[in-house]
């Protein structure tokens, strides 16, 4: 499902140090993958791997079969809008659409993920309403003003956004750090139910070990450059 | 397309800012436009003032001083042409017509001109179109008086009323004739040029308001040895006429200036070069579509300088655009990461950010032209009365939509610098957020 193998990764060519170092990682499809590691420890680096920003300096990184080293910056770019799902620590939203409009906008970029969108209900608002209820915002908030909203319900939101269209992949990049523990834990279980319906896998960053417990499977990211 | 959506949406949400830029764009379309249109106008203006006639003689001066006292009513001559030598070069070959014209005088600040009936068949302006009268006819008594229509409408005259005509020019003249009232028998339907301000009347009635027979001031034109034989000329032709115009015309010793057309225009440049040599008195010649051409290139630097600053203008708003589009995009740095991270390419985020700098200038010329449109609609009435430019509330011509397609652009080469930087943003800053 998703796979690296020596993988380094410089931000110059220069650069003495890799930033990143990772001689083999595994994730099967349908994981739940809890990945952890004080900053610093190159999180950000590997979700810019995996989402396929930045290219890995040597090695390979695999998803879905497909090799991200052998595409174009224009394919990375076509694969993420059809195969991944992001979510952001907080701010993830674009202030100037409302929510249902913000959930759109994940299928926007994707014939595939608009089509996928499209055999889950009639019109793209209905399949954004329908998830924004799974996801427990009623819909009295579907058109209000983003900013109105708390940010609890923004990460709805986002959440929703990164699962519209079924991506095989969702990305979550400390998305509870702006929650309180109530709602953290009722906002990973919400991604945990939504990621097992649709049978993606969800690779969730955080630096905060308490939430580990919650995941079928961890990865200390400190540990796993050490490996090598 | 999303992103005209998107480009929309987001103009939509930062409004106060943009409708600034907006508005003063507008206002920099609106400006260029107006001179644009004004300066154009106020060209045709100059040039359909006087058209048809070949030659316009005067007392030696300079081209464009003889023009301007003849045509335009603006400054003095203070000598003019005897009216022996008035008869003798329109008796020459080849002249069609002439019409004398007498000024000086002035009925409260509007100018006073005398001559002959000639003046409402011959004269004609813009396009070789004559004069037409909207009420009366011209004159036929040596009291009539013929108003231009600008003079009927400021004044409030209607035909049958008695005005008085005073000595000189100005509104404040200590000798007014009020022993010689003269009746309104005839207004001239607008034709945008002086003749607009203008009251005529026949050229007899200069020397009664004057006293008598007595001419202008000027009286250092003694007989002429030449005359004898241009005696000859005119006496055939023109004595049966003259009995029917001779209180008209009366027996003036000067004229300001005459008017002249030929039968061929070859008869011009040689008609043109006798009088200029022309001994027995110092005479000037010039042919109005030149001088009119001369007079307009001398004020061509000022139409120069108007059209350089409103240019500066415009530059000075797009300026201010780019400023708040710059400043703008540190804070969208992040609008810009969510869209990278739901599959935006960076082309498609350089496009997003010209498109609202477009968007924008767009607008703002639409506005720009509502803008110029209600200035022209407010101001040309005043344009008229107060520099006799009659502007034209036509559609865009085609060199004013090239202005406008030149600023289009400009706005849009100008919103490339911040698509430009949007598009290096999106590709460093990755899905990695700086807030």
């Amino acid at each position: 499902m998703i796979s690296l193998n020596n993988v380094t990764f410089k931000w110059h060519k220069n650069d003495k140090t890799p930033t990143l170092t990772i001689s083999k990682l595994n994730i099967e499809k349908g994981q739940h993958v809890f990945l952890h590691g004080p900053s610093g420890s190159g999180k950000s680096t590997l979700l810019a791997l995996l989402a396929g920003i930045n290219e890995a300096t040597s090695g390979n990184v695999t998803l879905l079969n497909q090799t991200l080293n052998t595409l174009s910056n224009t394919q990375r770019d076509v694969f993420r809008a059809d195969h991944i799902g992001i979510i952001f620590q907080n701010f993830n939203l674009l202030p100037y659409l409302s929510p249902i409009e913000n959930v759109i906008l994940g299928c926007q970029f994707s014939k595939k993920r608009q089509q996928k969108a499209l055999s889950h209900s009639a019109t793209l608002n209905n399949e954004a309403t329908r998830l924004l209820n799974s996801l427990g915002l009623t819909e009295q908030y579907h058109n209000k003003n983003v900013a109105e909203l708390s940010i609890g319900q923004q990460q709805r939101v986002a959440a929703a956004r990164a699962f519209i269209g079924n991506p095989e992949i969702i990305i979550a990049d400390e998305p509870t750090s702006a929650l309180d523990t109530q709602n953290r834990e009722s906002f990973i279980n919400l991604l945990f139910e939504q990621a097992s319906n649709t049978n993606s896998t969800l690779i969730f960053v955080s630096h905060d070990e308490n939430l580990k417990p919650l995941f079928n499977r961890s990865i200390d990211l400190v540990s796993l450059q050490e490996a090598l | 397309m999303i992103l005209t959506k998107l480009a929309l949406k987001s103009l939509l949400n930062r409004r106060a800012s943009v409708v600034l830029t907006l508005f003063t764009i507008a206002v920099s379309v609106m400006l260029l436009l107006s001179i644009e249109r004004v300066r154009v106008d106020a060209k045709s203006s100059f040039s359909n003032t006087i058209s048809g006639t070949d030659l316009i003689v005067g007392a030696r001066t300079g081209d464009i001083q003889l023009l301007l006292s003849s045509v335009f009513r603006i400054g003095h001559t203070n000598n003019g042409v005897s009216w022996q030598s008035y008869k003798y070069i329109t008796s020459q070959r080849g002249v069609k017509w002439s019409i004398p014209i007498s000024l000086g005088d002035s009925h409260k600040g509007q100018a006073v001109l005398g001559t002959t009936p000639d003046y409402f068949t011959h004269y004609r302006f813009a396009k070789k179109q004559h004069l037409s009268f909207s009420a009366g006819n011209p004159f036929s008594t040596i009291h009539g008086v013929v108003l231009g229509s600008e003079v009927a409408t400021k004044l409030g005259y209607k035909l049958g009323d008695s005005i008085v005509i005073s000595h000189g020019m100005g509104n404040t003249s200590f000798h007014h004739h009020n022993d010689n009232p003269f009746e309104v028998i005839g207004i001239l339907n607008p034709t945008g040029t002086p003749v607009d301000k203008t009251l005529h009347i026949p050229l007899a009635a200069i020397d009664l308001i004057h006293g008598g027979n007595a001419s202008h001031n000027h009286d250092e034109h003694d007989e002429h040895d030449e005359h004898d034989e241009h005696d000859e000329h005119d006496e055939h032709d023109e004595h049966d006429e003259h009995d029917e115009h001779n209180n008209l015309t009366g027996h003036p010793k000067q004229i300001t200036a005459f008017l002249m057309g030929f039968d061929s225009p070859l008869y011009t440049l040689q008609i043109r070069r006798n009088i200029n040599q022309y001994k027995p008195e110092a005479l000037l010649a010039i042919m109005p579509t030149v001088t009119l051409k001369d007079l307009w290139e001398m004020l061509a630097i000022v139409e120069k300088i108007l059209l350089l600053f409103s240019f500066v203008v415009v530059l000075i708003s797009l300026l201010g655009m780019l400023t708040t589009l710059l400043a703008n995009l540190n804070q969208r740095r992040r609008e810009l990461a969510i869209l990278r991270s739901v599959g935006a390419r960076p082309w498609q985020l350089f496009t997003l950010i010209s498109m609202e700098s477009l968007l924008t200038t767009f607008l703002g010329c639409v506005l720009g032209c509502a803008l110029f449109y209600a200035t022209l609609l407010l101001g040309a009435d005043y344009l008229q009365s107060h520099a006799g430019i009659s502007v034209n509330i036509a559609m865009l011509s085609r060199y004013e939509l090239t202005l406008i397609g030149v600023i289009m652009a400009a706005g849009f080469i100008i919103g490339l610098i911040p698509a430009t930087r949007a598009y290096f943003y999106s590709l460093s800053d990755g899905m990695s957020i700086k807030t």
